[in-house]
């Protein structure tokens, strides 16, 4: 599982943490002069699409759609030249998005404003006489934040590494009483002369090594493959690790003594990651969910944990910053740890 | 709860998508101070998309509150902005965006932007007539945008089909889980001994969580339908084959897992890498295929899920038939008996 998840970790990010590109885009030029082909070329350079061979009629159009072929198509009316060289005629493009998958359909729609847009100034420009130039000024100038050149894997590798981390360390600790339990060993372990605040923290220890040995692993992997940064502060990192580690620890310690067996276990611990998984942020950022679901968020464990990784990582954030998302953890964590110490003391007794 | 544990997990999974990005807080520094810049900055923040966070004084503030996460981009109008304005020079201004959060700040960056264009053409209009040139001039390119199978290309539509492909694979954890413990338990060895052949036994196997797994293939798209308001366009009949289709395929990677684990925690951290988190990630839900690199694209061919959420995606929303479908129920298949195939050719080996 260890050094399985940290390679998974770096397929997946190496597949997923680019733009993207290559969407197949269908033209039917009903215009065919050298204004439509050059909006093609400019369509092409975006390079968000893979221009498919033009086509003549609307109906391969449709057929390429229904089988899913084809991401977007772009038809160019036998007017669009002419209204470009007339003095105040507006030039139509129609697109069709196939809705059926919307994260690519949103991208491509983005590219092709980007590009209408650039004409349209263009046009604009030219109409009124303007100098080219002097329409340089009106382009507000756009700058990122943290990260400049807009690597994905900035924001994609956090929380998948985050994912990745919390079933690693909820599997291994919801295992530890279930199996024990499952292969009638746990008896013998319960009379041993161990206190059972001494059998928990034996328990414990284990995982609470092989999740900071998983954590370690993954940031240097994706540091490594995918240059994501560690701005700020590593020992604080870490330090915070060992926090969210013994908090996922606990919750699955108290699953490991709640369950039967080690399938219902493994079935509990998939139920709450994913649950968790949602406050990562990776599908959406949970600003924009619902107040219900944002009031929800304050009591998740990963949704401060991924805003403090993402927070040292690439804002290179100190506690003068963290320190609501670091308070928010520690009383969670003070709160599950009492809660799973007790519950599983009383339970093994 | 293992029977409806699909189910389950689609409902938590939709709620996280049924987010619309609206909203983003945003950060305004005006060093300018004057009409105009005060009427623009009322104009960007009009709608519903951004909201104005606060109007602060100091670049070191915008910083603050970036690094805070309080607000997802920010707006610096230059000190000239009003007299380049006027003089039609030109707008100078900087827009800051958080790079960490690429989906609201996109989505800020595009919203400044059509304000921006909206204000210059204003602005312009007043030069247009003295020019005498018809207002029509300048208008932008009239773009025709139309999303077919989902018009609002409202994420939920397609992504509640393509995750249904995801959670199914849950019975395949479960069925590589059983196996292990059959192992673990020594269990096993009894029915190899029985008359059975190694295939039917395997496939004996996975026949009770085919069942479970077709009980949530009949309960998701009701959920689905009455709960997040997703249609269903296609054949109801043929979307209940070609599950079965994918049942197969999914529960016989299940299988190889089973068979080549020794115990349930080996088997379980197998499937999860195996099946649970490429399912996630790699079969096209999140991320488009065609974009992964070519290896990539070559090892979500071998997953099941690849194939299926094509199928939920056409039959939820295209309404295609067989006729387009066909090539994915035979890789479904075909993926099915191949795994099996090997499945059933190391089990006697690997007890042994």
């Amino acid at each position: 599982m260890l050094f399985g998840g940290a390679l998974e970790l770096v397929l997946v990010g190496w597949a997923t943490s680019r733009p993207i590109t290559n969407l197949p885009l269908m033209v039917l030029d009903h215009d065919r002069s050298q204004e439509s082909r050059r909006f093609i070329v400019d369509l092409e350079n975006t390079g968000t699409f893979a221009l498919e061979p033009m086509v003549t009629n609307v109906e391969t159009i449709e057929q390429a759609l229904l089988r899913g072929e084809i991401n977007a198509a772009l038809v160019i009316p036998p007017d669009f030249s002419e209204d470009f060289s007339s003095a105040a005629q507006q030039p139509t493009l129609a697109v069709i998005l196939n809705g059926a998958e919307s994260i690519p359909a949103l991208t491509a729609q983005r590219a092709i404003e980007g590009v209408a847009q650039e004409w349209g100034d263009r046009l604009a420009v030219s109409r009124i006489g303007m100098d080219p130039d002097a329409m340089e000024g009106f382009l507000p100038s756009l700058r990122v934040w943290f990260n400049e050149a807009l690597n994905e894997a900035y924001y994609t590798t956090p929380a998948e590494l985050g994912l990745m981390l919390e079933f690693t360390v909820l599997i291994f600790a919801a295992l530890s009483f279930s199996r024990e339990r499952e292969l009638g060993t746990l008896e013998q372990l319960l009379v041993m002369p161990f206190s059972s605040l001494e059998i928990i923290i034996g328990k414990a220890i284990p995982v609470m090594i092989i999740g900071l040995f998983d954590f370690a692993l993954m940031l240097a992997l994706t540091h490594l493959f995918f240059g994501v940064p560690v701005r700020g502060s590593l020992t604080l990192l870490f330090l915070l690790a060992t926090g969210y580690v013994l908090v996922e620890l606990s919750k699955g310690l108290v699953i490991s003594v709640m369950v039967k067996t080690q399938h219902q276990a493994f079935l509990m611990v998939m139920l709450i990651g994913m649950v968790d998984f949602m406050f990562t942020g990776y599908a959406a950022p949970v600003e924009s969910m619902p107040q219900v679901v944002r009031f929800i968020s304050n009591f998740i464990p990963a949704y401060h944990w991924l805003e403090i990784v993402r927070g040292i990582l690439l804002k290179a954030s100190g506690l003068a910053v963290l320190w609501p998302h670091v308070m928010a953890l520690a009383i969670i964590g003070v709160v599950i740890v009492t809660f799973s110490i007790r519950f599983v003391r009383r339970t093994l007794q | 709860m293992v029977l409806i544990t699909p189910t389950m997990i689609l409902m938590i999974m939709a709620y996280a998508l049924t987010v619309d990005l609206e909203h983003i807080p945003i950060a305004v520094l005006d060093q300018s101070r004057t009409k105009i810049s005060r009427m623009f900055i009322q104009q960007i923040t009009a709608g519903d998309d951004l909201d104005l966070f606060a109007q602060v004084g100091s670049i070191d503030e915008i910083e603050l509150m970036l690094v805070r996460g309080e607000v997802k981009a920010a707006i610096i109008l230059a000190p000239d902005f009003s007299n380049q304005v006027l003089s039609m020079r030109g707008m100078p201004m900087q827009v800051i965006i958080d790079g960490t959060e690429p989906e609201s700040g996109n989505f800020a960056v595009d919203h400044i932007g059509q304000r921006v264009e909206r204000f210059i053409r204003d602005v312009m209009s007043d030069r247009m007539q003295a020019l005498g040139i018809p207002e029509q001039a300048l208008l932008p390119i009239d773009l025709r945008v139309r999303a077919w199978y989902n018009p609002g290309l409202e994420p939920r539509v397609d992504m509640i089909p393509g995750l249904i492909s995801m959670v199914l694979g849950f019975p395949a954890l479960s069925v590589a889980l059983a196996l292990a413990h059959e192992r673990e338990h020594g269990t096993l060895e009894q029915l190899m001994v029985s008359p059975i052949g190694r295939a039917d036994l395997l496939i004996g196997k996975m026949i009770p969580y085919i069942i479970v797994g077709m009980a949530n293939v009949v309960l998701m798209p009701i959920l689905a339908m009455l709960w997040f308001d997703i249609p269903f366009n296609g054949s109801f009949p043929l979307f209940l084959v070609l599950s079965a289709f994918f049942l197969f395929g999914i529960l016989s990677m299940g299988i190889i897992i089973g068979v080549f684990m020794r115990t349930q925690a080996a088997a379980m951290a197998v499937s999860f890498l195996l099946i649970f988190f490429p399912g996630f990630f790699l079969t096209g839900i999140f991320f488009p295929i065609a974009s992964m690199p070519e290896i990539m694209r070559m090892e979500a061919i071998f997953l099941p899920g690849t194939h299926y959420a094509l199928i939920t995606r056409g039959l939820f929303l295209t309404a295609v038939g067989m006729d387009v479908l066909w090539p994915y129920a035979v890789m479904l298949v075909g993926l099915g008996i191949l795994f099996t195939g090997v499945a059933a050719l190391f089990f006697k080996k690997r007890l042994g």
